[in-house]
């Protein structure tokens, strides 16, 4: 999964290639890799890659902070390990 | 001149209860009023009218003469006194307004949405376009804006301030599908934000003239706009682009009479290309709206924008803009100008407005 997400990162929105080879735990967001518009195409790429569905409760910055983290946030919404929903 | 916050605040209150007991009266009545305190105001805030007809002549200088600047400035005060009622009529529910406003290009947005991606409306800070898109939810459709209130982050404003601006909007909140989308510094969640939106088949407005913030600037596109190049952010393009969804363009438009308004509505705009370029005819869009009614366009009386958007020379902070700048929908009703100074002369003749005629309700 890091593999997967590192490569579409580092080919479709890094900008500055002086970030590559792309780290799992670099900042996305601090490193200006992810703006507004790359963070949907991102979130676009890993509903359509992994089958997910994100709602407007799921973007939250920290879920896209690094690969790293993201890769942690798709693993808690497998099947079975889902958080129940509050109320 | 003493402009600090109580002064300001009691200014702003006082036009604002104006506003509001306008729009209790029978629209003929009421716009009229606003347009008649409009040319008050037009007289006597030199500086306000003296720095509007300087931008006017600035960027359309070529285009304009000296006497239809000076229409212009005066329709501008006239608009925003005007819009300002709108925006009380729609304390009292949508129905008020509604009945004052025609939508044209339904057609062209019930299309859009038939194809279950959702629509973009693209529009600028261009006429009553905050009062338009409630109207617009009110009749059916789901909107939901992407924009900031300029209240929130404005420096310089007491928290008094932004209460008042929170209150004055409050109208424009309430007629909205969701909450305001508001890009920001630290929030890059927007743009998946408008799409998740879009994806419940709704409507996002978005006004695509805003001055980039100093953080946005990099990806500002440079794009001819009103006879010069400006620095605009191609944000709802690419969010086209991304999602699948049409991407129409708006307008509100006010009618000769004052009190009727059109919210035309145009086909989609084919998004296929470079982001740039399918920009550049959303900006000759909004070049084309406000050349055919300047007054309509908000910025004249915000010098420090039209700046960043590259339309005038920059100027030092002490410019007449350059302070808090006081928050839309389209125009606050007054934005704290107060020099008191009654013009001289004459005042300038009533407008023969080029603006649409509609036939009467």
């Amino acid at each position: 999964m890091e593999t997967v997400i590192n490569d579409y990162i580092s080919r479709e929105l890094v900008q500055d290639p002086a970030l590559l080879p792309l780290a799992d735990d670099i900042s996305l967001l601090e490193s200006g890799i992810l703006d507004s518009l790359s963070l949907l195409r991102l979130v676009v790429f890993l509903e359509e890659r992994f089958g997910v569905t994100m709602g407007d409760a799921d973007l939250l910055p920290e879920n896209f902070a690094s690969v790293n983290t993201i890769c942690a946030y798709l693993r808690a919404r497998e099947p079975g390990k889902q958080q129940a929903p509050r109320g | 001149m003493d402009d600090g916050p109580a002064r300001r605040l009691l200014h702003n209150v006082k036009g604002m209860v104006f506003s509001a007991v306008l729009a209790r009266l029978p629209a003929a009545l009421g716009y009229r009023i606003a347009c008649r305190r409009a040319d008050s105001l037009f007289r006597c805030q030199d500086e306000k009218r003296t720095e509007i007809a300087h931008n006017l002549q600035l960027v359309l200088g070529n285009e304009l003469s000296p006497a239809a600047v000076q229409e212009a400035t005066r329709d501008w005060f006239r608009l925003a006194s005007c819009d300002a009622v709108d925006v009380e009529r729609l304390r009292y529910g949508t129905r008020p307004l509604r009945r004052l406003v025609e939508i044209r290009g339904r057609e062209h947005l019930e299309a859009a949405l038939a194809a279950g991606k959702g629509a973009i409306l693209c529009t600028g800070h261009f006429g009553s376009h905050g009062s338009g898109f409630s109207v617009l939810h009110a009749s059916g459709f789901p909107v939901t804006s992407i924009g900031r209130w300029h209240h929130k982050y404005l420096p310089g404003l007491s928290s008094a301030e932004r209460r008042f601006w929170d209150l004055y909007l409050g109208p424009l909140r309430r007629h909205r599908q969701r909450p305001n989308i508001e890009p920001r510094p630290g929030r890059p969640e927007v743009a998946a934000l408008a799409a998740s939106v879009l994806r419940a088949n709704e409507v996002v407005t978005i006004a695509i003239d805003a001055p980039p913030l100093d953080s946005d600037r990099a990806r500002a596109v440079q794009v001819p706009f009103l006879g010069h190049r400006a620095g605009l952010l191609p944000g709802a393009v690419a969010l086209a682009q991304v999602t699948g969804a049409p991407l129409l363009m708006s307008f509100m438009y006010r009618a000769a009479d004052y009190r009727h308004q059109v919210l035309e509505i145009s086909a989609p705009i084919p998004v296929e290309g470079k982001t740039a370029t399918v920009f550049e005819r959303c900006a000759a869009e909004m070049s084309a709206a406000i050349r055919r009614s300047p007054a309509h366009w908000e910025f004249w009386a915000k010098t420090r924008d039209l700046a960043v958007l590259g339309l005038v020379p920059a100027q030092g902070d002490s410019s007449p803009a350059a302070g808090p700048v006081l928050p839309p929908p389209g125009r606050s009703p007054n934005d704290g100008s107060k020099d008191g100074v009654p013009a001289r002369g004459r005042p300038v003749p009533a407008a023969r407005s080029k603006r649409l005629r509609l036939p009467r309700a």
